[in-house]
């Protein structure tokens, strides 16, 4: 099944919906549209209740003035794996004029900003029972590119949540090692419609003066890694996954070290009990290949709820 | 000597019971986890305009805010309010920048730290700032009588509140808090926030044997002055993007909520060290450690 457009004269450019319902038992994809560069696609599958999206976009990449915005809901008792298709890759320019008009976004007020920035928008809401797996790859900012990705999660008091949000330094066979001009980043999650959690990320070389030792260059700060990733885990189904890395995390015993490792982690628990909570965890990494064999290993408990053979087509 | 004076000399005083002393702002595991180099100096060094910058850009909004409302609320008596300024508007507006504050500090470490002396700054304002357990009548202005007597019980409620653990009671707001309460300028309250917590970066650098007492002086003068001033300069002007307006008191001018936009990726507050997040998280796992953070 692919992009059948419902309502997609009521769609902005870089629009997109899909509302994912249970029928007889089995999850349907009750709307599903998407308009330039955004593009959807769902490849049937075997598995009763869960479906998978990916979300691509055209050419593989994103540029700068590009702006996208998916509304995603998912019904009661069903689950959704939301994936990308390689890496989101950001430009600073778009390499060649293309066919369609875009919405470009001007930033009026960007005095301090040359070029405008790509926005990715992606609103969800997981309903009673529900599941959301968001799994995408990394987005790779290349060098000078400007990316604004806010995402937020209206979740269910017993619906589950599993956001996976990760960057890379850059095209590292081009030399670029975060020299990307800004990422920003939202995660913005409220359980039965309490904020508990509100993850901003800025990564700002803007902010730099060249001329002035008073502050460090992103490479400075964020080295030896080049590729950091968040993952954020609440909810009924994620319970054995939670508990198998806690308890992982709580043999780690730290001695004093002489170099960095090459791949770093941690978990924090937030909030006060399994309802309103939720567990962060944090991961960087010299390689974004560790990183991401790191995360499919930790994660691995949730082939159980989608099925070995989705849980497969993530971190590829 | 001008009041203003007088109490940045008194809220600089290292021996304020402030419970910095049991925190390192994750510098401990900083230098745990082999990061900054071979030298001691220059691992402090580097350690510190990363935790400055960092600290400053997600924390200063709040201080400014929470300094507002505060102030707001005196402004309301030196307008001639009544005695009885009813201030649960004021507290729950507090409130909501505590919550917000809560829900940006994904790490529990850094949490916990910061609950912890958000905390110890309201006990000394009610234990060491108001004069009711002195043995002597202290003359106050009388115009200053009931300003200080409500901004002494806009900060015992809200510590009672922060005891009942209905409010989190996070160190930039305290700060905010009882700044706002002394009377300290919004300009000074940011300026003295981010030198304490550059100065309590040096005091753990000692503590963990990295800089000598003298070297850490030299620092202070020559080095972290620089770097305040460019942090707070840049992170002055940031909000928290809520309305702090409360209702039925008015609008008050430099609330921050005015008629112009709010651009969350130039004006609001942000994690930018992802790297000083993860290994701040890691404090607790260190085999053996000095202080709480």
């Amino acid at each position: 099944m692919s992009g059948s457009s419902l309502d997609i004269s009521k769609l902005q450019a870089g629009g997109g919906r899909i509302t994912l319902s249970s029928h007889g038992g089995k999850a349907w994809i009750s709307e599903f549209s998407a308009t330039y560069p955004l593009k959807l696609l769902s490849p049937r599958l075997s598995e009763n209740d869960v479906a998978i999206i990916y979300v691509l976009t055209y050419g593989g990449g994103l540029v700068g003035g590009d702006c996208v915005h998916l509304v995603v809901n998912i019904e009661s008792d069903v689950k959704l794996l939301l994936l990308s298709q390689g890496s989101t890759k950001v430009f600073k320019d778009r390499p060649q004029q293309r066919l369609a008009s875009v919405q470009r976004i001007i930033d009026h007020r960007s005095s301090n900003t040359q070029t405008a920035a790509t926005v990715q928008n992606m609103d969800f809401t997981i309903s009673s029972q529900g599941a959301l797996f968001l799994l995408p790859d990394p987005v790779t900012c290349f060098r000078s590119a400007s990316y604004h990705q806010i995402q937020t999660f209206h979740v269910s008091k017993d619906a589950t949540l599993v956001v996976l949000d990760w960057f890379t330094s850059g095209r590292k066979s081009l030399g670029e090692d975060w020299v990307l001009s800004r990422y920003y980043s939202v995660n913005e999650i409220l359980i039965a419609g309490k904020r508990i959690a509100k993850d901003i990320m800025l990564l700002d070389n803007k902010e730099i003066d060249p001329n002035s030792h008073l502050n460090s260059s992103l490479a400075e700060k964020l080295s030896p890694y080049s590729c950091y990733a968040t993952v954020i885990l609440r909810g009924p189904l994620v319970q054995k996954t939670i508990a198998q890395i806690t308890a992982r995390y709580e043999a780690i015993s730290i001695m004093k070290r002489r170099t960095p490792e090459d791949l770093l982690w941690s978990l924090s628990s937030v909030g006060s009990d399994k309802t309103n909570g939720v567990v962060v965890i944090r991961v960087a990494g010299k390689e974004t290949e560790i990183v991401k064999e790191w995360l499919k290993n930790a994660l691995s408990p949730l082939e159980e709820h989608v099925g070995i053979d989705v849980y497969r087509k993530a971190f590829v | 000597m001008d009041d203003e004076t007088f109490l940045l000399l008194l809220l600089s005083d290292s021996n304020l019971p402030t419970g910095s002393f049991v925190a390192s702002s994750g510098f401990e595991s900083y230098t745990k986890h082999g990061f900054g180099g071979d030298d001691a100096s220059n691992r402090t060094l580097t350690f510190m305009r990363n935790s400055i910058s960092a600290y400053a850009r997600s924390a200063l909004a709040f201080v400014s805010d929470t300094h507002r409302i505060v102030q707001n609320l005196r402004l309301m008596h030196d307008q001639g309010a009544l005695r009885n300024q009813p201030i649960d508007g004021y507290l729950d507006k507090i409130k909501e920048l505590d919550e917000l504050y809560d829900a940006m500090t994904l790490n529990d470490v850094t949490r916990r730290a910061s609950k912890s002396q958000g905390v110890a700054l309201l006990t000394l304002y009610s234990k060491g700032f108001t004069p009711s357990h002195l043995p002597i009548t202290v003359n106050q202005p009388e115009a200053n009588i009931e300003t200080n007597a409500s901004m002494a019980l806009l900060v015992a409620k809200y510590k009672s509140l922060v005891r009942a653990e209905i409010v989190p009671g996070h160190l930039p707001i305290c700060w905010g808090i009882l700044t706002g309460a002394l009377g300290l300028t919004l300009e000074r309250s940011q300026y003295l926030h981010i030198f304490l917590h550059a100065r309590s970066l040096l005091s753990a650098s000692i503590r963990l044997n990295e800089i000598g007492p003298y070297n850490a002086q030299q620092i202070l003068l020559h080095v972290s002055r620089s770097i305040i001033e460019a942090e707070v300069g840049r992170c002055k002007d940031l909000r928290t993007g809520l309305d702090l307006n409360v209702e039925g008191s008015g609008s008050v001018s430099g609330s921050g909520m005015e008629e112009d936009h709010f651009d969350g990726v130039v004006d609001g507050p942000a994690n930018t060290w992802p790297l000083g997040e993860i290994l701040a998280a890691r404090h607790d796992l260190q085999h053996s450690r000095i202080f709480n953070s």
